[in-house]
């Protein structure tokens, strides 16, 4: 079966140095998923996800620093509001709001990583695939 | 699109036996842009970055794209030698095929490669859209304004002084010292506070550096990092101050325990500052001394520790034990905190020296016994499980420190932070003292209570602080990072489709955009010594005016594409 395809946006001093531990650490991990490395998860527009998400990647995954360990005066508490509030957006449209993972302060060892995105493959593999959309972006693909 | 050039690093092995660079340089030779692809054994060594170096410079590509190891790897030390060599940082990327891909997926021989082509392209797609941020810099005022001439400020004062920066103290009362003036002795060493506090003042009267305004209140502060106006009133006179840095020490305030076991109406139940009064002016009598600690701290409305209290409660317990022949004195208390070795040692000399202590729960507080006099005072001893009823002829109220009335009024003229209490916020816990807005700085009793003896300790480090920026002639905005190297960017408005919504505003956590007035709407202006590139302000933009240029949405966007 075809492994799902996940974007994630790492903030730089968490979830980014979590995953440069797990390859130093050369962890065996599905191929399927590609970072963009962001300086803040408040920086991650809600319009990014949803073109990657019409864009038929079949899952988002947002890395954060913990509540009180951002690096830019707790933007990122502001960035976990908007992301949630996200989230509902897409329960209601029917993508389903498990397509948006975040994880703040959660992914900054190695070992978390891998767990994090190991988990988020074995529940994204159950949902079908999400065809590219065409929309007004065109078809993202 | 910019001609670009790819160098790929095989990394002697650790790359190429896994990924396969002769399909990378099959696919990539498909993309127009691409005017020279090239394998190198190492980019991390001198011989290849020399190799590289000319490469590029032989070839006609304006950007170049490194894929090799992680930033967090050797990576950063190629772009840094790429840089040293003269290429412009924003002319190169860096995509990391090693760490997140090929030491990591070396079990899916048709994964990895086909990752590392996309990951070169998301590279190659950032580096075609990414832009550059604007940039300004200020010139400094090489002078500091300190607010406060309590023992912290004048110490940050003098140590600004030895430097050779000029120095204004704003001071509320009429003379310095602060609390110092109040008290009779320091601890832990029992020093007389005015022999503590007259080689300071002695200073601040005679150094022409320093200048001090007595009785002066702030009316406004306006500018930025480098160049603040600070327009106040000293002795009823209007004046202001232009300064490269502010310090504050505005110091804290004694708590007042109002109605707590019956002050104010009981005569001889007192406070420790009304203690040290009775001390100075020689009016002190007792023999049978009660101190009751965290009056006013450690409970629902006050939950933390003042941690000044215990130690000044030892000084005057021990000093009484040791002066006043047959004394019996007594600490009640909810654990005595004296942290570090000269504090503990002080604890122990104290009970040595005859103090006895009582341990109390908050649920049973001590008991005061009389009405208008006080004659002893009951406690449940948490240790002994038995209720002591002790002989008195003085209370002494052992209240905590509480944050300045108008804390939130200056903080919010300088655009910084106070906490839920209402002392100052720094940058907590990788900038100690520093807050908000660069340039300002708090320390002393203003920012968390302590001693005077490290209220001097932090007055000296913040002057420490705030040299490193009064010594430059010119500060730049891009500078000004609280992340290690330079900043990420600023965020620019696109004036034409800015509608003024606001949202920006609400949401920038380093209050760095604001409306302004122009051609008669509204349209945001980002402050660029203030703005640190987090992005919130990006993403609450309702209709995409305000972008980073180094990870615009067209940018992302197209990174986004390439992904898969
Ligand atoms: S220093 Fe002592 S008296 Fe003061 S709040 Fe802390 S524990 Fe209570
Ligand atoms: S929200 Fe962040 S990026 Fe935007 S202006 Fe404020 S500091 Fe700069
Ligand atoms: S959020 Fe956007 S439209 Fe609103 S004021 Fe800021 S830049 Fe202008």
């Amino acid at each position: 079966m075809n492994q799902p395809r996940i974007l994630i946006f790492a903030c730089k001093w968490c979830g980014f140095i979590g995953a440069d531990a797990a390859g130093k650490k050369r962890t065996s991990l599905p191929s399927q998923f590609r970072i963009i490395p962001v300086e803040c998860a408040s920086l991650v527009e809600t319009d990014a996800i949803l073109r990657a998400l019409a864009g038929g990647i079949d899952g988002i995954a947002v890395l954060g620093c913990h509540i009180g360990g951002c690096r830019y005066n707790n933007a990122n508490h502001t960035a976990i509001k908007r992301l949630e509030l996200l989230q509902d957006l897409l329960d209601t449209t029917g993508i389903g709001r498990s397509r948006l993972l975040l994880s703040f302060g959660t992914a900054h060892e190695d070992y978390q990583f891998e767990e994090i995105i190991k988990n988020f493959f074995d529940e994204l593999i159950l949902l079908p695939p999400l065809d590219p959309w065409l929309s007004p972006f065109g078809v993202i693909s | 699109m910019a001609n670009i050039s790819v160098f790929l690093c095989k990394c002697f092995g650790e790359i190429d036996n896994t990924v396969d660079f002769d399909f990378l340089r099959k696919e990539l030779s498909k993309n127009p842009s691409i005017v020279l692809i090239s394998t190198v054994d190492s980019l991390c060594l001198e011989t290849d970055i020399e190799k590289t170096v000319s490469r590029i410079k032989e070839s006609n590509s304006e950007k170049v794209l490194i894929a090799a190891c992680s930033i967090l790897s050797r990576g950063n030390l190629v772009v840094e030698s790429l840089i040293k060599e003269g290429i412009e940082r924003h002319k190169i990327g860096l995509v990391d095929i090693r760490e997140g891909c090929a030491w990591i997926h070396g079990d899916d021989p048709a994964g990895v490669t086909k990752k590392a082509k996309d990951l070169i392209n998301i590279g190659i797609a950032a580096l075609q859209h990414k832009e550059l941020s604007d940039d300004m810099s200020v010139t400094v005022h090489p002078n500091a304004l300190i607010i406060g001439a309590g023992p912290a400020g004048l110490a940050a004062a003098i140590s600004l002084a030895k430097t050779r920066f000029k120095v204004n103290i704003l001071e509320r009362s009429k003379a310095p010292g602060g609390m110092l003036r109040l008290i009779s002795r320091c601890y832990p060493g029992n020093e007389d506070a005015s022999n503590k506090l007259e080689p300071y003042i002695r200073e601040v009267e005679n150094n022409p550096l320093i200048t001090f305004y007595p009785q002066s209140k702030i009316a406004s502060i306006e500018g930025d990092t480098g160049n603040f106006t600070v327009h106040f009133s000293s002795q009823e006179k209007d004046s202001s101050i232009k300064s490269g840095v502010i310090i504050i020490a505005t110091g804290a305030k004694i708590f007042f325990p109002t109605g707590l076991y019956g002050y104010g109406e009981i005569k001889n139940v007192i406070t420790q500052m009304e203690f040290e009064r009775q001390i100075l002016n020689g009016s002190l009598e007792t023999k049978k001394p009660v101190f009751i600690q965290c009056v006013g701290a450690r409970d629902k409305k006050r939950p933390y520790c003042s941690t000044i209290c215990c130690p000044i409660s030892l000084k005057n317990a021990s000093r009484i034990a040791e002066d006043v022949p047959g004394a019996s004195v007594f600490i009640l208390h909810r654990g005595i905190m004296t942290p570090g070795n000269t504090l503990e040692k002080y604890y122990r000399d104290t009970l040595a020296s005859g103090v006895q202590f009582i341990r109390f729960e908050e649920e049973h507080p001590p008991r005061i016994i009389g009405s208008d006099h006080v004659e002893s005072v009951e406690v449940y001893d948490a240790i002994t499980g038995i209720t002591r009823k002790i002989e008195t002829d003085l209370v002494v109220l052992s209240t905590p420190l509480v944050p300045n009335n108008d804390n939130a009024q200056l903080a919010k003229m300088m655009d910084i932070e106070v906490d839920r209490y209402g002392f100052f916020s720094e940058i907590y816990p990788m900038h100690p003292l520093e807050t908000k807005t660069d340039g300002i700085f708090i320390c002393g009793s203003a920012r968390w209570p302590v001693s005077s003896d490290n209220s001097i300790l932090q007055g000296k480090a913040a002057a420490m602080k705030a040299v490193s920026y009064l010594r430059q002639s010119k500060i730049t905005a891009s500078t000004l990072s609280r992340v290690p190297g330079l900043k990420a960017g600023h965020a620019r408005v696109v004036t034409e489709s800015c509608t003024g919504c606001g949202n920006c505003v609400a949401a920038c956590p380093f209050n760095a955009c604001h409306l302004e007035k122009m051609e008669g709407r509204y349209i945001s202006v980002v402050n660029m010594m203030k703005c640190k590139a987090c992005g919130s302000c990006v993403s609450v933009c309702p209709n995409g005016s305000v972008q980073i240029p180094e990870h615009n949405y067209r940018m992302v966007g197209e990174m986004i594409k390439m992904a898969f």
